[in-house]
């Protein structure tokens, strides 16, 4: 050991009790055992992790992006398995007056969750699907094309060098971004109902 | 070779192996909200929480390495983050959750203890059979 003498033949040793450790060995796998149990083995505990943050609301005051693509898909939501949308993607974007909102059903209640932020928003490599777009939409060098394909989603494209939306409101089923950075960010929870 | 000593001394006087699997533990548990770096701060998202558990149980690992005194303690934190680590980072594919609970115990069921020293035991055992050496050699 530990060899701290504490007389001419003994020593402080450091040493595990087999006791003590299966008690708490037992206890912490009752405690995991538990919580598997309160939350379900089906699918909550990791659907929260890996989730994306299904059907939710942007809304914002500008947007100027560079490099947008669209094309039309099937996606999930999160009250059904496939919704048609469409997929707008932008290479760099800045966003003024940004407001995310997303609302969950816990038990009888409303839960609201709001991010704000007050300065703009840099995001690059925006991916995004939305069911609904409402906005004062501007484009440059705009190209809509037919292509000869047995891929539904490719059989249409709108690309555009530039894009600025104005007083949108986004129904948006899934997002992505490569970076974003959000000033001034704010983060709300609160009860509706 | 005293280097060798001064390790294996430094390793005695700490839930060394406890320690270890819970650090271990907590660095998994923090591989997977890093993967998902893009959406941990989404809203919805639970991911970030992921980096709050991983980033505890390492730190509660290294406090049990410099403050083994408080080991049964950080051993209970251990295990309830490792545990919790489940909701938002997926308890590292479980294999980090299983990892902390089985470090956490070790750390909870070290304690130091006051035994013979072992060159003193050697001592006396060489002694006892001298003595009954001498005494065999004295009947005949």
């Amino acid at each position: 050991m530990a060899e701290t003498a504490v007389s001419n033949e003994s020593v402080v040793i450091g040493k595990t009790s087999k006791k003590h450790f299966f008690t708490s060995m037992a206890a912490g796998f009752l405690f995991l055992g538990i919580l598997a149990s309160i939350f379900g083995l089906s699918g909550v505990g990791y659907a929260m992790p890996i989730a994306g943050v299904g059907d939710f609301t942007i809304k914002f005051d500008k947007l100027e992006g560079t490099g947008y693509n669209f094309y039309p898909k099937f996606g999930e939501t999160s009250s059904a398995s496939g919704v048609p949308q469409g997929t707008n993607e932008i290479s760099k974007a800045v966003i003024t007056g940004l407001e995310l909102t997303k609302e969950f059903k816990v038990g009888g209640n409303t839960i609201k969750v709001g991010i704000t932020s007050d300065k703009p928003v840099h995001v690059t490599g925006l991916i995004q699907d939305a069911s609904l777009v409402q906005a004062n939409a501007s484009f440059s060098n705009i190209e809509m094309a037919e292509h000869n394909t047995k891929d539904w989603t490719k059989q249409f494209s709108q690309t555009a060098n530039t894009i600025t939306l104005k007083d949108a409101n986004i129904k948006t089923h899934y997002l992505f971004q490569k970076t974003i950075t959000m000033d001034g960010m704010r983060l709300i929870v609160e009860r509706v109902k | 070779m005293a280097k060798q000593r001064s390790f294996k001394q430094w390793r005695q006087q700490r839930p060394f192996w406890g320690a270890t699997l819970s650090l271990l533990a907590g660095l998994i548990i923090l591989w997977v909200p890093v993967n998902l770096a893009q959406i941990a701060f989404l809203p919805g998202s639970m991911a970030f929480v992921g980096y709050l558990f991983g980033g505890l149980i390492i730190i509660l690992s290294i406090l049990v390495y410099i403050y083994p005194q408080f080991s049964s303690i950080l051993g209970v934190f251990i295990m309830f983050f490792s545990v919790l680590s489940v909701m938002g980072a997926l308890g590292g594919l479980f294999v980090g959750t299983i990892l902390g609970i089985i470090g956490g115990s070790l750390a909870i069921a070290w304690r130091l203890v006051i035994e013979k020293d072992d060159v003193n035991k050697t001592r006396k055992r060489k002694m006892n059979r001298e003595r009954r050496q001498n005494g065999s050699a004295a009947s005949f």
